[in-house]
């Protein structure tokens, strides 16, 4: 039924659209996201994996995982989906209690099917780390890669109300996959025997985490750069078939604040963690200056409690960079809506006011740039075509940076 | 009216469970479990002489001790473990009754078994709950099994260290997705606003982790991963062994699927759906 209204509502908004082309500016947002069973990842040692999954429309292919998805806590959200592939999908949102219509469960919510769009509507009421997947047929279609993470920030700079304060993001969403199901899903039967043979952090594996090269266009390395003396907010959660056991070292001065999208009772030091395939944890780290080490991502299998793999995710004083881009981004600047079509409200959060701005396209391009003297601004990004957008802001000799999506 | 539909759940929540209290007897008994393509020849903890595929729980209180009775209706001697906290040393030989006292308990949920092998192997476990008085009470006993080692171990058989486990049937109280939903003690259904207990035990050979849609849940009581009691999550992991009482409001109408994480242990003899999946009913 939603599918069908959600249908006709798009039909409809063609036809608006083809009578008075000013319409399109009180439109709501084409599908953000589609569903495909057509891509590739590149292993570690250059084999080409089949992958299914979700992909932005603005970027027109598919990744395992999915784009991250960034909301701020109170964000009413439409997150919807135009299904291109022969099979069926769902998005579940899952640790947002969302309600039934929009569990993303084909037996209790609804299913897209091939060509169709599907909308699921929720507000972020809670700020931490979240995950989506597909839940048509779970065991194969999460090896195949139909999931991404979800995060929902609290205004302020801060992980939740009242909870400390942070400089940016890391997140790291550890996956697996059993290479024999990927190259080959219609024979994967039986599902109770599938044994990953390749293990991922954000996709990449082995050198990947920091060469880049899992094929997606225009990614690079998992690089953890941090500046001295403050704190980055590690962002985990796992969509594997096997055990995640992080080793944390010391000098990181690693501190667990939340779980599965709530604040623990009382924060601890952690130098070793246990992540079940669908948990989460927020652990902040401060790293000393000059810090150059990795974070170990164990694999164990979860049958026979056996270790299996071994990733390593490098954390280093972004003084010592010689290149970018890092996977994070400057949490001095916020951005919500976002994604949007129509606006943005950018927030200075720590109170320095944004002299200029500057909006690059996802090739470097400059698109559009202004000034202003306050330390939160709105920009009409109506007239942006749809895609991954940076916008720069500069305080004297400070320079901020933060993505959103048109 | 929502008086009256509150105590006619209490009451058809005490008739199901079968609870017994803090003096009581339990059988050992023997029977067949049959799932799709196999039949297992099982062990079950029983509150009567009739065989019954699911083990029952039992309820005591926190201060007081549990005086047990167990009669042994099988061919071999087993014997009565709190797992991690207590053994009844002593053999329960075959068609022998034997009455002992488990000390008093800390408030949770707690896992039962036979530990010798035929016990582990033939499904000998269940739920201890202590000391919890909610009028909305569920429980799930998590357990894996393959087919070839219980088939092995009925009939006298050795296992052999080298074969892998590799386990083709994964249950919530000896119930299998689709038929989980006809599990009274497994299958919550409450009204919108109430609360519930739910002890979950695992019973099986390896860990397993059970994940909430629609709602978060609250850590009462766990026997191995005590640095999370009062942690709010919607992701529960259960080690081996582990018991784990946790708190879940319902605060949103639906049905909601809770299953394992595992994506290989919501699956029966390899088919997708089946397995560790249950429902919660939140009614208006």
């Amino acid at each position: 039924m939603r599918v069908c209204i959600t249908l006709l509502f798009v039909a409809s908004l063609f036809c608006l659209n083809a009578l008075n082309s000013t319409a399109q500016t009180f439109a709501p947002p084409p599908p953000l996201f589609f569903t495909g069973m057509d891509g590739i990842l590149i292993s570690d040692g250059g084999m080409e994996i089949p992958i299914w999954g979700y992909g932005l429309s603005s970027n027109g292919y598919i990744t395992a995982p999915g784009p991250l998805l960034e909301y701020e806590t109170g964000d009413e959200v439409n997150l919807a989906f135009v299904n291109n592939s022969a099979e069926s999908h769902t998005i579940h949102l899952h640790g947002l209690d969302v309600d039934q219509a929009n569990d993303g469960v084909p037996t209790t919510s609804f299913i897209v099917i091939q060509d169709e769009v599907g909308a699921y509507e929720f507000t972020a009421s809670e700020p931490g780390t979240f995950l989506y997947h597909c839940h048509v047929t779970t065991t194969l279609h999460l090896t195949m890669g139909m999931y991404g993470m979800i995060l929902v920030r609290h205004p302020g700079g801060v992980l939740f109300e009242g909870g400390p304060a942070y400089y940016s993001d890391a997140p790291l969403l550890f996956s697996d996959l059993e290479i024999a199901t990927n190259l080959d899903p219609v024979q994967s039967y039986p599902f109770h025997d599938i044994r990953p043979d390749y293990f991922m952090v954000n996709g990449r594996s082995g050198s990947q985490l920091e060469t880049g090269s899992s094929g997606i266009p225009g990614e690079s390395g998992t690089i953890i750069s941090c500046p001295n003396g403050e704190s980055i907010a590690l962002r985990l959660g796992s969509m594997a078939y096997t055990l995640t056991k992080l080793i944390i070292p010391s000098e990181l001065d690693a501190i667990c604040y939340m779980s599965d999208g709530r604040p623990v009772p009382t924060p601890f030091g952690v130098e070793e963690l246990d992540i079940y395939p669908g948990e989460r944890f927020t652990i902040l780290i401060s790293p000393d200056a000059e810090y150059d080490g990795t974070i170990e991502v164990q694999s164990w299998d979860m049958v026979n409690r056996e270790y299996v793999h071994s990733n390593f995710v490098r954390v280093r004083d972004a003084a010592l960079n010689i290149g970018d881009p890092q996977i994070q981004e400057p949490l001095s600047l916020s951005i919500s809506p976002n994604p949007s079509s129509a606006f943005i409200n950018v927030n200075s959060r720590d109170g320095r006011s944004i002299e200029a701005w500057t909006i690059y396209n996802s090739s470097g391009n400059i698109i559009d740039k202004g000034f202003s003297n306050y330390h939160s601004m709105r920009i009409d990004i109506s007239i942006l075509e749809s895609g991954s957008y940076i916008l720069e802001s500069i305080n004297g000799d400070i320079k901020s940076r933060a993505r959103f999506v048109r | 009216m929502k008086n009256y539909i509150g105590l006619g759940l209490i009451i058809f929540s005490i008739n199901l469970n079968v609870n017994v209290c803090a003096q009581d007897t339990l059988w050992i008994n023997s029977g067949e479990w049959y799932q799709s393509q196999d039949t297992m020849s099982v062990l079950r903890f029983n509150s009567t002489a009739i065989f019954d595929t699911s083990n029952v729980a039992i309820s005591t209180d926190v201060d007081s001790p549990l005086i047990l009775t167990v009669i042994n209706t099988d061919i071999e001697p087993h014997n009565f473990d709190i797992y991690g906290m207590w053994s009844f040393g002593v053999e329960i030989l075959p068609s022998d009754t034997t009455t002992f006292e488990i000390p008093p308990l800390a408030m949770g949920t707690y896992r039962y078994l036979s530990s010798d092998q035929r016990g582990v192997y033939l499904g000998l476990s269940g739920v201890l709950k202590v000391g919890l008085n909610m009028p909305n009470q569920f429980h799930w006993n998590l357990s894996d099994c393959m087919p070839e080692r219980m088939d092995s171990i009925s009939s006298g058989g050795e296992l052999l260290d080298e074969e892998p486990y590799v386990p083709r049937y994964f249950s919530i109280n000896s119930y299998t997705y689709p038929h989980t939903a006809l599990d009274a003690n497994g299958y919550v259904t409450m009204g919108l606003g109430d609360t519930c207990t739910i002890s979950i035990v695992n019973s099986g050979f390896m860990d397993h982790v059970l994940h909430f849609h629609g709602f978060h849940v609250e850590y009462l009581s766990t026997t191995m991963q005590t640095s999370r009691l009062g942690w709010i999550k919607d992701t529960i992991p259960l080690k081996e062994g582990e018991g784990v009482t946790l708190l879940l409001i319902a605060n949103q109408e639906g049905v909601y699927p809770v299953h394992n994480h595992n994506l290989i242990a919501v699956t029966n003899s390899g088919f997708y759906p089946g397995g560790m999946i249950t429902l919660i009913n939140i009614t208006p």
